[in-house]
């Protein structure tokens, strides 16, 4: 299902918890790893300068200077790479999630891996930032591939996949996340758990839902995903449907929690909107930064197109 | 004045005298910490003002998961005590220049700050809980911080905890 992957990396320990997922999955698909790291942005033009991406000094660069990054990236991954058969180190200068892109787009990965953000601690800034990290948000918004994200340490996941959750909320995304979904359970024999939360935070301000209302709401919901998804599985039978009221990120992670998800999928943005408009829907952004397992966001449907209809 | 103590039984006392009525009032009052302060009494501070429960979306879930807890024994070895404290910090890059101001929980061992999000609610609610400085960070620089003195309010406090608890959520398996 996966014949190249693309580990996108600030070469920092914040970025280790997805290296290690990059590398278990490339040894357990067979897949080709390229291990992508952008290094800087150029100053000015053609400058020889660069901004280094993470200090944000200034740094001359020349292919000495890129193969002393390759040399680091070799190092940092030292153990890894030892297991590893088929991966290949790149550095590049520019900004990062255009070359990220530029790079998915050319090899044609079937999906990139990122970590969340490039600092682990403290996790209260990012309330205020309203951003997760703004490299994974613009990769995730345009990339034709899966993102998938990982921001904890979770190296069972991958190999031990048995619980996929793939949160919908019916828009066209959210179909291709379910294909995409759907095609990953099928193949590694995971179960599915179809999951959608009806929104009982928005609606007529000020307006309490009553009991029944929410009721007829999460009926409504069921039948919606019987009709819409249960239809695509072709006999598959390995999976539920839950859903359940609330706010939708909250009801996602407790969800996740409560299934032991290895996996949770999503659309980038879940509402209807131009894509080129779209931030990272922030039901995603607060799944992504809170899960215990990776997220994938999925927003085209290049690697989902065999399966649909 | 406009100061109210948090005690372990979950109580608030102003003027040492709980506080029957309302807690609204109180939000913005500066917090003091009973002495043997831990988690397990910031959560049962929401049985007793049932109304402060409704301040955070993920309340409610960390109230669940709380009450799944053990009654006690609930410690850690890995670290001394936990501390809330203040952080403003200036970011030069990467993006635009910024000055960011969050609170943090976190764990401390000897005078390292260690982060939560590994830790589970049935190894932290019998840890002391501490107020700690507030740290100015200047464009990155985590070596020399300088640290004040500085208070909290009762709405800091009770959202900045469950705001650090949200990220909490490592599976057990993962953690073998």
């Amino acid at each position: 299902m996966f014949k190249k992957l693309l580990f996108a990396t600030t070469a920092s320990p914040t970025c280790d918890n997805a290296a290690k997922v990059a590398f278990d999955l490339e040894l357990k698909w067979d897949a080709k790893l390229i291990v992508l790291h952008v290094l800087g942005v150029p100053t000015r033009g053609f400058s020889p300068f660069v901004t280094d991406a993470r200090t944000g000094e200034t740094e001359e660069c020349d292919s000495d200077y890129i193969d002393w990054v390759k040399e680091e990236m070799q190092n940092t991954y030292g153990e890894l790479l030892e297991d590893s058969e088929n991966s290949v180190l790149e550095a590049v200068v520019g900004a990062p999630h255009r070359e990220i892109l530029r790079l998915a787009r050319k090899e044609k990965v079937d999906m990139i891996i990122m970590g969340a953000h490039t600092r682990q601690e403290d996790v209260g800034a990012t309330r205020y930032r309203a951003i997760a990290g703004s490299t994974m948000q613009k990769v995730a918004k345009a990339a034709r591939c899966p993102v998938v994200i990982i921001s904890r340490p979770c190296t069972t996941c991958w190999k031990l996949f048995s619980n996929i959750v793939i949160g919908t909320d019916f828009s066209k995304p959210s179909e291709y996340a379910f294909l995409w979904a759907y095609k990953l359970a099928k193949e590694v024999g995971a179960k599915l758990h179809i999951f959608h939360a009806c929104d009982i935070s928005s609606g007529n301000f000020g307006q309490i839902q009553g009991q029944n209302e929410i009721e007829q709401k999460i009926n409504e919901a069921r039948e919606r995903i019987e009709k819409k998804y249960i239809s695509k599985m072709k006999g598959y039978d390995n999976y539920d449907i839950e859903v359940w009221e609330g706010i939708p990120y909250v009801e996602i992670l407790k969800f996740a929690r409560e299934k032991q998800a290895d996996l949770i999928v999503m659309a980038h943005h879940t509402r209807d909107i131009d894509p080129e408009q779209a931030l990272l829907g922030s039901t995603v952004e607060q799944v992504v930064l809170r899960a215990a397992c990776p997220v994938a966001s999925v927003n085209h449907p290049d690697k989902v197109a065999d399966l649909d209809g | 004045m406009y100061q109210i103590t948090l005690k372990n039984d979950g109580a608030i006392a102003e003027n040492n005298k709980p506080v029957t009525s309302g807690p609204l009032i109180f939000l913005g009052y500066q917090v003091e910490l009973e002495k043997d302060y831990t988690l397990r009494g910031f959560f049962r501070m929401f049985d007793q003002y049932a109304l402060l429960a409704k301040l955070n979306v993920f309340l409610p879930d960390c109230l669940q998961r709380y009450r799944a807890c053990p009654a006690n024994q609930c410690v850690s070895s890995e670290i001394d005590h936990l501390q809330f404290h203040k952080t403003v910090e200036m970011i030069g890059f990467p993006g635009d220049p910024r000055l960011e101001i969050y609170n943090t929980l976190c764990g401390v061992r000897g005078a390292e700050a260690c982060e939560l999000k590994s830790f589970h609610l049935e190894s932290l609610l019998d840890m002391p809980l501490k107020l700690g400085k507030l740290k100015h960070v200047v464009f990155g620089d985590k070596v020399d911080v300088f640290e004040f003195e500085t208070v909290f309010s009762l709405f800091e406090f009770i959202d900045g905890i469950i705001w650090e608890l949200s990220f909490q959520g490592t599976p057990k398996q993962c953690a073998i």
